[in-house]
């Protein structure tokens, strides 16, 4: 199918604002589980895309396949209009998306600062010999690792309040510290996409506000957002769109008021008529 | 004038089998490797060097009963003593490391720990082979194609035997199950109520144990010396890795794989090269399968 | 006075000192230790590279080793090739190996990658001990060329035979390399390789392509580690597939866990150190009639291991270096 960078709305077909990511018929085996089965999905430049569903229901799958964590078993992707499934994670990145994780990747043994200079290293442009090169000629102030680069993360990190712990250790961290650094370090590398997976998961309600409040910030930067979550107060509260996953198939997409009133959706939450088995 | 078909075919049989005895002294150390690793994620490369402490024991004790009877009872003393050992190790030395584990600190301890038990038994055994006597006094045992002295036959049966009750040990025995069930998932086994402490503790002893007693059988049929303990422990690496670490019957496939490749590769291919076969195996398995060819047990 | 401007002389005075080193310490002996504690800085920091640095646990990094001093030995030897041209070539004959030793590290690690690596390096020993036409097996090879002499006038000839003179070979080449390693290190590369250490998933999703990495440290620590081998082969004129072994892999290891993992300083100190230890250990032995070198070496790794993880270096940084700067914040 041919990359058209234009959004089709799920069920009217009308052609609205331009598509920066695009999901057909993504499916995904693993052995003989199907945890992703034929999914579409796009998403406009500039819009929340919250992705909800029960466990199991295949999200943090589509995120990974989304990343180039994993390659899809079928389908395809298009990013502002170029396929990109069957890139690996560094390529899709360089291309422009960012991710978290659901249980966090950040440095253990660097400090915050660092965490997030190690995303300021351009590598869009250049080749790891060429940063290797670069590393001996180039002067250490025109580095990430230079002062400059230290000016750069900590802007960064006064963006999700951790600047005041920049020379710390990552590893010493709180729990919910963790989480803000990596969306820190996923912002160092100036995606186009952000996908966040469940950057709320094991915050209180008050650090769930915060995290609400941060992911505002960046999307009135003009950054795209793609968040997994199972805080319902969250992505209802935030997102313009949500989609919603069960047993690996997309089973409703609209305003955040339309799924919250949807028949297919409460079912898949509460189990149906046989009563609550989640 | 080329050998008689009769002649080669039993010839290569012969080689499997004697492969096979090999292969069976193999499996009981890895066995206790795999185990360990499984259980605590240790790799301990001073492993064969229990199988050394082991050989020594034996040693000692044979000098004071002496006959079959005095190598049966070493085999006993050895297996005791090295569980003792290992007791210990585990106890003081690696336990430390278990809050702040990974995977350099504990292969570093280890190797700390062989270099020490390697050198101080140079020390205190000194450097020379020396020698169990053979109990069954060199005799030799024919059976239909192929033939082995009765020691490396009795040396083979015993380890079956061995290999065998382990198994039954881990299938049949509560504990046992305590220790495959710690093996596969650490934090399910905690909320049942295992006390983890005592398997990790009684995972290394068995171990040990084990590794014990491959090495009187080991030192009995080749030589004792300080050193010998490290191409079993290199060699227990490998077979871990072709049967997936962690996996105990991945081991016991591997350790006759091992010893039947290295005995048909020595003999057919080059003698000199031999102890590289099982390199060059877990290297070609690795390549194409990461986690060996069983795999390892998925973990929480 | 600051720290900025102590630095300089500091430094300045540093090689003052260890250029007069040889005219201080005129003793045959311990100048012989102090071109060893240089090859072994070397060889030391390039395993640092791998271990330390890029968490890639190398076991058999004295194949590397071997590589080059056998490659520059038999160059030397065969072809009359001068030891010069030899040791860069006997580093990059390490790093061709070093390339084949980096793929494996895509996909595995810990005890994997280590057994791996293990196996290649005995294989290559095994190598060195059979392919006896070449490398005259066990016996190794003897009567390696000393680095030929510079010429700087007609009147002004320095040879390399004695241990004064290698000294400053060695010497230039252990800081010219220690320099590059701290400017590959204090960087974008070095900061690359410390977050592929740290996490190598979490590395890939801020665009790190985390194999070309890892081929590229195996190429530099190899081709280090080559040509530490190939001043070595030209100073003590005589090797054999001892150097290839095991024994002096955790020899390696040892110095650069004692000395301090993921430091720059560590190996250093550790080099140094135990180069000393070892020497000062061999009088014991031959005066105490035991052998105690080896199981010294053993009970250092391990009491670093469990009460001194991160070496000297890392007590230096934890406990005295927060107590000689005054706090800034």
């Amino acid at each position: 199918m041919e990359g058209n960078y234009q959004a089709h709305h799920f069920e009217t077909g009308e052609i609205t604002k331009v598509a920066i990511l695009q999901g057909f018929n993504l499916t995904k085996w693993f052995g003989g589980l199907c945890a992703v089965k034929n999914v579409n999905f796009s998403m406009e430049e500039g819009e929340i895309l919250g992705l909800i569903g029960p466990n199991g229901a295949g999200k943090t799958t589509l995120i990974n396949i989304v990343t180039g964590n994993y390659s899809p078993s079928s389908g395809q992707i298009l990013y502002e209009g170029r396929n990109i499934e069957g890139l690996k994670a560094y390529q899709v990145n360089n291309l422009g998306i960012s991710r978290t994780f659901q249980i966090v990747r950040i440095f253990p043994k660097l400090t915050v600062l660092d965490n997030v200079r190690s995303a300021l290293v351009d590598r869009k442009t250049r080749l790891p010999w060429k940063v290797a090169l670069d590393s001996l000629v180039k002067h250490k102030e025109a580095q990430a690792t230079g002062r400059n680069g230290e000016m750069v993360a900590t802007q960064l990190l006064e963006s999700v309040g951790l600047a005041s712990y920049r020379h710390e250790l990552a590893e010493n961290l709180p729990y919910a510290y963790g989480k803000r650094l990596e969306i820190a370090r996923a912002l160092a590398t100036h995606p186009r996409i952000l996908l966040l997976d469940e950057p709320s998961s094991g915050l209180n309600p008050k650090e769930q506000n915060d995290q609400i409040s941060i992911i505002r910030k960046i999307n009135a930067q003009g950054i795209t957002i793609l968040i997994v979550e199972h805080v319902m107060k969250v992505i209802m509260d935030i997102s313009h769109r949500i989609m919603v996953l069960h047993y690996g198939e997309k089973i409703a997409e609209g305003t955040p008021a339309e799924i919250y009133k949807n028949e297919k959706v409460v079912e898949a939450y509460l189990g149906g008529e046989t009563g609550a088995d989640r | 004038m080329r050998a008689p078909r009769r002649l080669v075919e039993s010839l290569f049989l012969q080689q499997v089998f004697n492969g096979l005895i090999v292969g069976s002294l193999y499996c009981l150390i890895a066995i206790g490797l795999t185990m360990i690793f499984g259980v605590m994620r240790i790799s301990n490369f001073a492993h064969g060097d229990f199988s050394m402490l082991g050989a020594y024991i034996a040693l000692y004790f044979i000098a004071v009963v002496s006959g079959w009877f005095g190598w049966i009872g070493s085999l006993v003393a050895a297996a005791i003593g090295v569980g003792i050992i290992g007791f210990f190790v585990e106890r003081f030395l690696f336990r430390r490391l278990l809050t702040r584990w990974t995977d350099i600190d504990i292969i570093m301890l280890s190797i700390g720990l062989f270099i020490l038990l390697e050198n101080g038994a140079r020390l205190v055994f000194g450097p020379t082979p020396k020698m169990i006597p053979d109990p069954f006094g060199n005799t030799s045992v024919n059976l239909l194609v192929v033939s082995t002295s009765t020691l490396r036959l009795l040396s083979f049966v015993i380890s079956c035997v061995a290999i065998f009750l382990l198994q039954l040990f881990l299938i049949k025995t509560k504990v046992g199950v305590a220790i495959r069930a710690t093996s596969q998932n650490r934090n399910a086994a905690l909320l049942m109520g295992i006390n983890i402490s005592f398997i990790y503790s009684l995972t290394f002893v068995v171990g040990s144990a084990l590794a014990g007693f491959g090495g009187v059988l080991y030192g009995t049929i080749f030589a004792i010396f300080p050193t010998m303990g490290a191409m079993p422990t290199l060699k227990a690496f490998a077979v871990t890795i072709l049967g997936g670490m962690g996996n105990i019957r991945g081991a016991i496939f591997g350790g006759f794989i091992l010893g039947v490749a290295e005995t048909l590769g020595g003999n057919y291919i080059s003698m000199q090269y031999k102890n590289a076969i099982g390199f060059i195996m877990i290297i070609l398995v690795l390549l194409v399968i990461p986690n060996g060819l069983f795999g390892e047990k998925q973990r929480t | 006075m600051n720290r900025k401007s102590v630095k300089w002389p500091l430094i300045a005075l540093g090689a003052l000192i260890l250029l007069a080193l040889p005219w201080i310490i005129r003793d045959r002996y311990v100048q012989h230790l102090m071109v060893l504690s240089c090859i072994s800085i070397i060889l030391s920091s390039s395993w640092n590279l791998l271990a330390g640095y890029s968490g890639l646990l190398n076991l058999g990094h004295a194949a590397f080793f071997g590589i080059g001093g056998y490659t520059s030995a038999l160059l030397a030897l065969k072809l009359g090739l001068s030891p010069w041209i030899g040791l860069p070539l006997g580093g990059v004959m390490a790093s061709f190996f070093g390339i084949l030793l980096g793929i494996p590290s895509f996909r595995l690690s810990g005890p994997y990658l280590a057994i791996t690596t293990i196996g290649f390096s005995e294989i290559l020993r095994l190598v060195s001990m059979n392919w006896v036409s070449m490398t005259r097996g066990s016996l190794g090879l003897y009567g390696i060329p000393p680095f030929t002499p510079l010429k700087l006038s007609e009147k002004i000839f320095i040879p390399f035979t004695t241990e004064q003179n290698v000294y400053y070979i060695v010497l230039v080449f252990t800081v010219l390399i220690l320099f590059l390693l701290k400017k590959l290190i204090h960087s974008e590369f070095g900061i690359s390789l410390k977050s592929m250490r740290e996490d190598e998933i979490g590395s890939e999703s801020i665009g790190i392509h985390a194999s070309y990495y890892k081929l590229m440290v195996f190429m530099i620590s190899a081709f280090l580690a080559g040509f530490a081998g190939s001043l070595y082969a030209h100073y003590i004129r005589l090797i054999s597939p001892e150097m290839l072994s095991l024994g002096e892999t955790f020899s390696v290891l040892t110095m650069v866990m004692v000395g301090g993992l993921g430091t720059l300083g560590g190996p250093v100190i550790g080099a140094v150190l135990l180069t000393f230890l070892s020497e000062g250990l061999r009088f014991v032995e031959d005066y105490a009639k035991i052998d105690i070198r080896l199981i010294i070496y053993g009970l250092l790794l391990m009491l670093t291991i469990l009460f001194m993880r991160n070496g000297i270096a890392g007590i230096w940084k934890e406990i005295i270096k927060p107590i000689i700067s005054k706090p800034e914040r």
